[in-house]
């Protein structure tokens, strides 16, 4: 059992087969009002999920696509934070993928058209690995930014969730 | 109002007498040319018709009810919700007894009736797009609108500027100047001079091509337009340019200072403050960082980023700029106030701008020539040791130069020993009144990505306080003698702008939410109100229907400085807002959101 | 330039094209000689006894305790003397050569004035670019270098991510790219040629395919490369390259390669302004070819398993166009 999770874990898919260019979000809910009662979810099944090579990927690119550049490292900026409790929009893997895809009205870019879909699962398994949803296992043990200097005015708290 | 003292008895029993008012007045007034600049000012008629009150900027009201020693009476006369949370960073404009504010993004245009105080006359609802908020760098806020020939101008985030008629509230004009997705915005409060409404673009942290642009007040139509960087022939430089400096001399220097066409993408945009001198028309201004912020990826001296420009306001055509921070490192834009003024440098009456420079230098610059005659340092600075001003040259400390690497202890920090909240100048104490930032930051470059219509940076910061633990404060300063005569602490960086009144009252917010009243003599706290928010906005005063002086101030924190708790960062990740949430983590224990204005008056 | 030079491909230290090398190379040479005959004077030496014959009957008897001669003490002495002596003088005179060549090889034997060239690693290429003084003659290219000949370049190495080593072996010996740190050498071509090389630092997956070449040629014909890349990329002069350059526009293409004179402006991958002009793809991987270019921007993960270069989905009817104009960029 523990040997097929780290083999799911240390899986390399390098050629993610067919190559999709991601276009349309998926019909992911984002409420919870469903009328006529709740329903069965309609997310796809994030095929990055868990797995380390995707994550470190995923940072990779959250850096080079200049995620980083409106999210800092999670904390947020120009856009909000991605390390957080609340989301407007849902931290369901499918849900992250659509705001990427679909870009979201108060500023979010929409990434749908340009990004091949395997590398937006990288980012959603890194985003979600921010907040302590993937396995630890799997998340790198430390960021590649600059290191957190001691005599710096305010204490910066233990990473946590806000 | 001196001229109407002295018109008393002149003339008694057929002999010509001088009253010893007049024989005083002619004293004072002799010693006045000497001790005290002028300044060019339109008469105050109590009205405030532009951000910065005049076109010398001097942010001086000649209103003299309030003084130091009734103020700590004033009272809240009547406030007005703008219903939004984000930064407020606009003056309210006050012209024939409407109010008019510009907020954040929408960017609705209220007008107030003075008459009936809080009333909205009309709202103007420009509707920019939503997608626009994604490109501001420093929260979706407006520094405010120009009131000129009954049409009250300003700019939308989405790129439009916008002519609404001040008295009915309907669109005269709206012309789209950029594009959001080169990551273009445009918050600054424009400016009218030489018939032409002056509007720069925002967008030094998305690689934008900087620009300032003329168009016509009754069309709307784009005279000019002058790019930052570039050929000369886009810079909007010809045969009247003549820097002082060599350094600035040469042809096509805009694409000559570049590794291959990355003017293109090299920032320089004009989001700050415009001054304007009609006696020689002149516009003065500078222009934002140079994109990326990681130096090493943009070799050269990147010209004309960084760099304060003089231009006739008709035509656009460059006639002096000098470039303060050549290959900036440090995000020490050029685009805060200059301050015009009139004063005697040794000996010597000089036309002269005041510009406290983001590089934490206090810059006296001869406004006619672009010669500097003094640059010496009102906060802390380690980033340069002091300006040659017989070559201009910047000497940087090498240690504190960034790129690929990471260097600590960087003083002052990017928002610089002061950002764009802009600074008042009282004729009759002769002082400036400086809101400063007292940050220092580490600074590590890495490999900076360019995609338009985003983010294009390079560089993790984390800031902190500076030495002596407080993170900025208000500071009066004497030009001529260039050295600071008072200092006040406070906690926070100081955000907001500053006014200065006749009756010696210097007014000016902060972040942790307090309006406050100082003697403008010595820096004396003579009040001090609690109000919704923290303050990043510019006081006004103005002279209400009823006669009373009144002091207006929106109070909404945000801006940069306050994007932890207008936008919810979380503060574990000290990079948020590129550095500032370190320093700002314990702002959220003193403020929330707000968009509130306060006016004030004596009871 | 898509011929393939055969006859001048040169990866081999023993045939040095480049006064490091060179250098190098005596020092190597001349040690393996010097050594070699020592190691044959010692192989003799120890074989000589074990040649001699035994003595027989004429020999002293065992049971008398061996004494040695003072005449044969004396022979032993000055043998073992004389040889420890040639031991530790040689050694010396080593040492002393090679730091002298070391020296001679290192940046402290380094001209002024020089061209410079930063060469930054990254997983799995290398970028380029000629710095200057004046920012304007800067040029940026990647995985391949040219060099005037008989001048000297001096090479500033940095790293993006790991440590990579540069190491052209006719020209150079191993030097560490890395991170955080600039490392400067020199090196300088005494004849025309192309050099290939490689990393020499595990950096990854790929560590094996990461080379690059270096081409050393006549100060004229390095003048007029030189001039060229500074320019603008090649305009698309036919509708079919008008219609290649859309499609580079309009997909993922743009977010990370950068090609002067169009709005692509990337910085995380190799400039292609000039891209139809080098030798190879995917730093020395593949001959640089229009069906190899398909086959690498069709499927890079096929070439380089873990490269990290996006496989883009590319439509087939906007392949030809594309790989077309990517070859016009000359």
């Amino acid at each position: 059992m523990l040997l097929t999770a780290a083999c799911q874990r240390e899986k390399r898919d390098l050629r993610p087969a067919p190559t999709r260019l991601a276009v349309l979000g998926t019909a992911a809910r984002e409420s919870l009002l469903q009328p006529g009662g709740a329903q069965a979810p309609l997310e796809p099944v994030n095929p990055a999920e868990g797995n380390a090579y995707s994550i470190s990927e995923g940072q990779r690119l959250f850096n080079a696509y200049n995620c980083s550049g409106c999210h800092s490292h999670g904390g947020g900026g120009i856009g909000p934070p991605l390390i957080k409790d609340v989301w407007t929009y849902g931290n369901d893997p499918a849900n992250l993928f659509d705001t990427i895809v679909k870009g979201r009205p108060n500023g979010m870019p929409s990434w749908g058209g340009r990004l091949p879909e395997y590398q937006i699962w990288q980012i959603v398994t890194y985003i979600r690995s921010l907040n302590k949803l993937e396995p630890k296992s799997a998340t790198p043990t430390r960021s590649d930014s600059i290191e957190q200097n001691p005599h710096t005015l305010t204490p910066v708290p233990e990473p946590k969730l806000q | 109002m001196m001229a109407e003292r002295l018109g008393t008895k002149l003339h008694q029993n057929g002999a010509m007498v001088i009253p010893r008012s007049l024989a005083a007045a002619a004293v004072l007034f002799y010693f006045a040319g000497i001790l005290f600049p002028q300044i060019q000012n339109e008469a105050d008629d109590g009205q405030w018709t532009m951000a910065a009150k005049n076109p010398a900027s001097t942010r001086y009201s000649a209103l003299s009810q309030i003084t130091t020693s009734n103020v700590k009476n004033l009272k809240l006369a009547w406030t007005f919700s703008t219903g939004l949370n984000k930064g407020e960073e606009a003056a309210p404009l006050v012209v024939n007894n409407t109010m008019y504010i510009v907020t954040p993004w929408p960017n609705i245009l209220y007008a107030l009736d003075l008459t009936n105080p809080g009333a909205t006359k009309w709202t103007y609802s420009p509707h920019p797009s939503a997608s626009s908020q994604g490109t501001a760098c420093c929260d979706v806020v407006n520094r405010g609108a120009v009131y000129y020939k009954g049409k009250i101008f300003y700019n939308t985030l989405d790129n439009y500027t916008v002519a609404v008629d001040a008295t009915t509230g309907k669109q005269v004009w709206k012309t789209l100047m950029g594009d959001i997705n080169k990551g273009e915005s445009m918050t600054m409060a424009p400016i009218v001079a030489g018939g032409k409404v002056i509007v720069g673009n925002s967008g030094g942290e998305f690689g934008v091509h900087g620009w300032l642009a003329g168009l016509e007040t009754e069309t709307g139509i784009v005279t000019w337009r002058a790019y930052h960087t570039g050929p000369d022939s886009q810079a909007l430089i010809g045969p009247e340019f003549k820097p002082f400096y060599a350094q600035d001399r040469g042809k096509d220097l805009g694409v000559k200072t570049w590794q291959g066409d990355q003017w293109k993408i090299g920032g320089g945009s004009a989001w700050g403050w415009i001054s304007y001198d009609p006696a020689l028309d002149l516009i003065y201004y500078g222009t934002s960082n140079a994109s990326p912020w990681n130096a090493d990826m943009r070799p050269g001296d990147n010209k004309w980023t960084s760099t304060l420009f003089a231009r006739k306001a008709e035509t656009g055509q460059a006639v002096w700029a000098y470039q303060m921070n050549p290959h900036d490192n440090h995000d020490y834009d050029a685009v805060n106030e200059n301050i015009l003024l009139d004063l005697t440098i040794h000996g010597q009456p000089r036309k002269v701008l005041a510009h406290p420079d983001r590089n934490g230098r206090m810059y006296l610059i001869d406004r006619t020539t672009g010669e500097v005659l003094s640059a010496e340092p009102f906060t802390f600075v380690n980033t340069s040791e002091s300006v040659d001003v017989k070559t201009g040259k910047l000497n940087a400390v090498d240690s504190k130069k960034t790129g690929f690497k990471t260097v600590r202890d960087i003083c002052p920090a990017p928002p610089g020993g002061k950002d764009w909240p802009p600074s008042s100048f009282s004729p009759r104490t002769g002082l400036l009144y400086i809101p400063y930032n007292n940050l220092c930051a580490e600074m590590s470059g890495t490999q900076a990505n360019y995609i338009s219509g985003t983010p294009y940076l390079g560089t993790d910061v984390r800031m902190y306080a500076g030495p002596g633990g407080n993170r900025g404060g208000l500071t009066a300063w004497d030009p001529v003698t260039a050295k600071p005569v008072w200092k006040v602490k406070e906690m926070f960086p100081a955000w907001s702008g500053t006014v200065v009144t006749a009756g010696d009252v210097v007014f000016y917010g902060t972040m942790d939410g307090w309006f406050k009243a100082l003697d403008a003599h010595n820096g004396n706290l003579l009040w001090k109100f609690k109000v919704g928010s923290g303050v990043i906005g510019q006081p006004i005063s103005y002279k209400g229907p009823d006669g009373k002086q009144y002091i207006a101030i929106l109070a909404g924190v945000g801006g940069w400085s306050g994007a932890i708790v207008s936008g919810g960062l979380n503060a574990a990740d000290g990079t948020a807002a590129l550095g500032f949430v370190n320093a700002m983590a314990d702002l959220p224990k003193y403020t929330t959101t707000g968009g509130m204005l306060y006016v004030f008056s004596l009871p | 330039m898509n011929a393939f030079p055969l006859l001048l491909v040169s990866q081999s230290a023993l045939e040095p094209g480049g006064t490091n090398a060179s250098r190098i190379l005596t020092l190597g040479e001349g040690m393996v000689f010097l050594l070699g005959i020592i190691f044959v004077a010692v192989m003799i030496m120890a074989v000589i006894p074990l040649m001699r014959r035994h003595r027989g009957i004429e020999q002293e008897p065992l049971e008398r305790t061996h004494q040695p001669s003072e005449a044969t003490e004396r022979k032993l002495a000055i043998v073992v003397g004389s040889a420890a002596g040639a031991t530790v003088v040689i050694l010396l005179g080593l040492v002393a050569v090679s730091v002298v060549v070391g020296k001679s090889i290192s940046t402290a034997g380094m001209p002024s004035h020089a061209l410079t060239i930063e060469v930054t690693g990254n997983q799995w290429w290398w970028n380029v670019r000629y710095m200057n003084d004046d920012a304007s003659k800067i040029i940026v290219t990647a995985n391949e270098l040219h060099i005037p000949v008989g001048r000297p370049v001096v090479i500033r190495g940095m790293s993006n991510d790991v440590i990579h080593s540069f190491w052209i072996p006719g020209l150079q010996g191993k030097r560490d790219l890395i991170p955080s740190r600039v490392n400067t050498e020199w090196i300088q071509a005494d004849r025309p040629g192309n050099f290939r090389g490689q990393c020499a630092e595990f950096c990854g997956l790929q560590h094996a395919h990461m080379a690059m070449w270096v081409v050393a040629e006549p100060e004229d014909k390095f003048d007029a490369w030189f001039a060229h890349q500074g320019q603008d990329a090649v305009p698309p002069a036919t509708e079919e390259l008008q219609r290649g350059q859309q499609v580079f526009l309009n997909s993922a293409c743009i977010l990370c390669h950068h090609i002067q004179g169009t709005e692509a402006a990337g910085q995380v991958a190799p400039d292609l302004t000039h891209f139809g002009s080098r030798m190879t793809i995917a730093a020395g991987t593949l001959q640089n070819n229009k069906g190899n270019l398909a086959g690498w921007i069709a499927d890079p993960q096929g070439i380089k398993p873990g490269t990290k270069m996006a496989t883009v989905p590319v439509k087939s009817e906007d392949m030809q166009p594309l790989i077309d104009y990517l070859e016009s960029l000359q």
